[in-house]
């Protein structure tokens, strides 16, 4: 029964990734022009050097031919090599990938920590002082830009505290070139992007803990579980969180995509070695192979990530049957 | 007559709301006995709820004012939080009227049967499902080790209602407070659930309070009935008497209002003029006086008190308390 539900939702995600990636390609094909990655790299190409060059990029045929080459190559396993560098689209998506899971997987983790005991402190004293500044606060954490709170933090955490010779934390990359490399070293560049980051998922997630668990707690089996004797603590963390969290769990599914692209903007702001800064940079330069790997592997994850949290609904509330 | 086993001594609950404080429960006294059925009868609103939730101190967001409720000797009001965790699902236990939505649709039956056993004796997980197993059995749930297995929504409402009694009974609780237990189900599983609820009462010898809006209920179930009317008890009784003599003019109209069967067709029914009293401000004098039939001029100034009118019953009205019959047509 499962692994039919499984299957028959994998071949459903074959169209979408079709889907996905011909639109991407039809966008780049039709905003590009006559403009041929790469030339700009050399001011001494001559024409016909640039009509070798689009040739040899399997630029000079239509877009769908180009595709359908694409398509071939992916179904064999190759994603072909960068139309900027050379070297294959697979071993920049593996360089980079690490450094994205790294700060989003930090992120997510650190927004699940924070946002659980939030949104249930929230519930428990729906109306009282303590929950209206955390309203307050999360509010922010969706409303202010990420780059913004990004260069803030960098202002105050690295130039500021630098200028008054005081310990600072690093504002850009994944680790140090010099010297660096190490545990406390990644942390130290972890810490400001993380931060970023996970203050927009933990504003998000608590909200919704939040209402979740105000509705769970004037449920009639909640009242059952207070007749039945056991203490607040095991009413709100057993028999009413268990229930609050199973909608959550659809929340963090949907963010899993972001473990790719969600991050982009404060990947490029904190210049992080990740995933989304490069399909950033090489969308500017028309690297299609580059573009159109990173968006078959973020499509993946969007799918992937749809049905662990279908699946893990079904674990988590008995009612779901899979058909 | 035997010690009481639970006592209510002039309780006052409230609930704070926009428009004031709202005295859901205003004065209610009455004792229960070891082994006995008390019906407390009323319409929505009236308190009856409220006056249960109290006895457990689970009336939030209401607040106790005033009273007692005194169990085997200690007062359940001034009770700490964790004195009061003793007595809930181990000594006094509370099924409630939609057995819909009062199991936790997200864990196995057995294990929320068994949870009580487990809280209050610390059993292990084995030995309190192995009981909670026995126990869905003796109310009646067909192969109930397979049964322990599935989850609430996998039950039809009737044996919901029954994993709740066997939810409630497993730690053979001496008082069972049963609000509404069968107005969520339709009137073939009423039957069985009150045909249980009876045997459980001799079977175990457990006490019962049984709410209800239900009259029919409460005279094949109760020997003694209260019947409550915004927030206070208006009349007390033998069921018996109280169903043959009203001694309280919403008694004696809830009873009339009853259609009967051997009634002649085309009679007109009978209903209560009027509407229930809005509980944040409240008539003076006599609640009921509005709609009263029999009212005299004292009753819209005065409050009467619950007091002995006959030999067996308990009425709070001016009119019958003054030695007046209740009838007419």
């Amino acid at each position: 029964m499962l692994a039919k539900y499984v299957a028959r939702r994998f071949f459903a995600s074959i169209v979408v990734v079709l889907g996905v990636t011909l639109i991407t390609l039809v966008l780049m094909d039709r905003t590009r022009g006559t403009y041929v990655p790469g030339i700009d790299l050399n001011p001494a190409l001559r024409p016909e050097d640039i009509a070798r060059l689009r040739a040899d990029l399997g630029l000079d045929r239509p877009f769908y031919i180009w595709y359908i080459t694409w398509i071939w190559g992916v179904l064999h396993g190759d994603f072909g090599r960068s139309m900027i560098d050379g070297s294959t689209v697979m071993s920049h998506i593996l360089d980079r990938l690490p450094n994205t899971l790294e700060l989003t997987g930090t992120a997510i983790l650190i927004g699940v920590l924070i946002s659980i005991p939030v949104g249930v402190i929230g519930a428990l004293r729906h109306g009282s002082k303590t929950d209206h500044t955390m309203t307050v606060v999360s509010v922010a954490g969706f409303a202010v830009p990420q780059f913004w709170m990004g260069l803030i933090l960098i202002l105050i955490f690295s130039v500021t505290l630098e200028q008054h010779g005081l310990p600072w934390l690093p504002s850009s990359g994944a680790y140090s070139a010099v010297n660096g490399g190490d545990f406390i070293d990644r942390v130290e560049h972890l810490i400001l992007p993380a931060t970023v980051l996970s203050f927009f998922y933990t504003s998000t997630w608590s909200r919704f803990i939040r209402s979740s668990m105000l509705e769970v707690l004037s449920q009639d089996y909640i009242r059952t579980a207070r007749a039945k004797g056991m203490s607040e603590r095991r009413v709100v963390y057993l028999h009413g969180l268990r229930n609050a969290l199973i909608p959550l769990v659809t929340l963090i599914g949907l963010e899993l995509p972001g473990l790719v692209s969600g991050g982009l903007v404060v990947e490029v702001v904190f210049g992080w070695p990740g995933i989304g800064k490069l399909a950033f940079e090489r969308a500017l330069q028309y690297d299609y192979t580059t573009v159109m790997g990173v968006t078959f592997f973020a499509t993946m994850l969007v799918i992937a990530g749809n049905l662990l949290a279908d699946l893990l609904y079904g674990v988590l509330d008995p009612r779901i049957r899979f058909a | 007559m035997t010690q009481p086993l639970l006592e209510v001594q002039d309780l006052h609950t409230v609930f704070s709301t926009k428009e004031g404080w709202v005295k859901a429960v205003d004065g209610v006294s009455f004792e229960l006995h070891p082994g006995e059925t008390l019906g407390i009868v009323g319409e929505s609103g009236c308190g009856k709820s409220v006056t249960a939730l109290s006895i457990m101190r689970l009336q939030r967001p209401g607040l106790i004012k005033s009273g007692h409720v005194m169990f085997k000797g200690d007062d359940l009001t001034k009770a700490t939080e964790d004195e009061m965790r003793d007595v809930r699902g181990k000594e006094i236990a509370m099924i409630f009227q939609d057995p819909m939505t009062s199991l936790n649709p997200v864990f196995r039956t057995g294990w929320q049967v068994a949870e009580p056993l487990r809280l209050h004796h610390g059993w292990n997980a084995k030995k309190s499902l192995t009981s909670a197993i026995n126990m869905l059995g003796r109310v009646g749930i067909p192969s109930a080790t397979e049964r322990a297995e599935d989850y609430p929504h996998q039950f039809s409402g009737g044996m919901r209602q029954r994993v709740m009694i066997a939810m409630g009974l497993t730690t053979t609780p001496e008082v069972l407070i049963a609000d509404e237990p069968t107005t969520a189900l339709d009137v073939t599983i009423q039957a069985q659930i009150l045909d249980l609820l009876r045997h459980v009462n001799q079977e175990f010898g457990t006490a019962t309070i049984l709410i209800t809006h239900n009259l029919g209920v409460v005279a094949g179930m109760c020997k003694r009935i209260i019947v409550m009317y915004a927030g206070r008890i208006v009349e007390a009784g033998p069921t018996a008497d109280v169903f043959a003599h009203p001694k309280h003019p919403y008694t004696w109209a809830l009873l009339r209002s009853i259609p009967r069967l051997d009634a002649e067709r085309h009679e007109p029914l009978k209903p209560i003029e009027g509407l229930p009293p809005n509980l944040v401000d409240l008539p003076g004098g006599c609640a009921f006086h509005p709609r009263c039939a029999f009212k005299i001029e004292k009753c819209s100034r005065d409050v009467p008190a619950l007091q002995r009118v006959g030999d067996t019953q308990l009425s709070a009205c001016w009119v019958t308390q003054a030695g007046t019959e209740l009838k007419g047509a």
